[in-house]
């Protein structure tokens, strides 16, 4: 027998699958008004896209580069001092994550002009579930950054 | 393992996706339309279980059993349009004769036999084992199994 059907895992239902496994993170998603392709475009230029985005993040450096691994520094308001990232980018998949925190974006086109976007931030630890209504709220407005950046780089 | 046991993001998401390919194949095998729900239900269990995975050796075995719980779970929910014993429509087309719609042909089943055919002849489980996973006697695995090669069989030579 050949050719048995074979299941996969979307990004997003990737991204949904991180947050089962981080309890600590807040999970939203939307359908942008904003092409894959322009969504997905922020993600190979962190270092402007980031800072354009969330308002909390001053500035990106992306400091080493190894294929679909990065790392990158960012610093933040508030932040005494800079924070570092290990991100992984694959095909509409980018998670950031440091000791402290932890960034998760997916995306899949829905049709030629739209987006199914999921965001997820969170700190990676168990008891910060309690925080998790708080960090939808916060991901709610980075969700809202993300289709204002992906629909100024169309004009 | 130890990493995303101890719920390292990146270690989870290299962990997801190298199990994806067996664990897709097994959903997809047994939940059919619905198989990437299945998938996603079961890696949400994975990962939520994780931490307490005693012997990280035995993740796949461990995961399979997830799988195929949810997998049977997702399929059970969805109404069977073929009664369990029906004799299977033959198939058609331009090639129908040299290619066996192993799709048409699992649609057919309940899940309980699309389970046992999934663990027998895609996995190479055997019948004692398949009974001990899906918890049924060993000798409910070898009537279902009869039944659901008997239905391929009918398939194939119609």
């Amino acid at each position: 027998m050949s050719d048995w059907p074979v299941a996969t895992l979307d990004p997003v239902q990737r991204l949904r699958v991180m947050a089962a496994a981080l309890p600590g993170t807040g999970l939203v998603e939307r359908v942008l008004d904003a092409p894959y392709d322009d969504v997905t475009a922020m993600w190979d230029d962190l270092e402007t896209s980031v800072p354009d985005l969330d308002p909390i993040v001053r500035s990106v450096r992306i400091l080493r580069r190894d294929g679909d691994r990065l790392r990158i520094e960012a610093r933040q308001m508030l932040m005494p001092v800079p924070v570092q990232f290990d991100v992984e980018l694959l095909p509409g998949w980018c998670w950031m994550q440091s000791r402290l925190y932890v960034v998760g974006m997916a995306a899949v086109p829905v049709g030629d002009d739209r987006t199914h976007y999921a965001h997820l931030e969170g700190a990676p630890w168990r008891i910060a579930r309690l925080a998790r209504p708080l960090m939808r709220r916060l991901v709610r407005l980075d969700v809202a950054g993300v289709e204002r950046v992906a629909q100024e780089r169309r004009r | 393992m130890r990493r995303a046991q101890r719920g390292d993001g990146i270690a989870v998401s290299a962990l997801v996706r190298e199990l994806s390919p067996y664990i897709g194949r097994i959903c997809g095998a047994i939940a059919l339309d619905d198989g990437d729900d299945a998938m996603q239900e079961a890696f949400i269990a994975i990962v939520r279980n994780l931490p307490s995975l005693q012997e990280p050796a035995a993740v796949w075995g461990w995961a399979r059993r997830i799988a195929v719980r949810e997998a049977v779970r997702t399929a059970k929910r969805r109404p069977r349009t073929v009664a369990l014993d029906a004799t299977l429509p033959a198939p058609t087309g331009p090639d129908s004769a040299e290619v066996i719609d192993v799709r048409a042909t699992l649609e057919a089943l309940a899940p309980e036999q699309r389970v046992i055919l999934v663990l027998r002849d895609l996995e190479g489980v055997s019948e004692a084992e398949a009974a001990a996973l899906l918890d049924v006697a060993p000798g409910t695995v070898k009537s279902r199994l009869h039944r659901a090669r008997a239905a391929f069989r009918r398939r194939w030579e119609a």
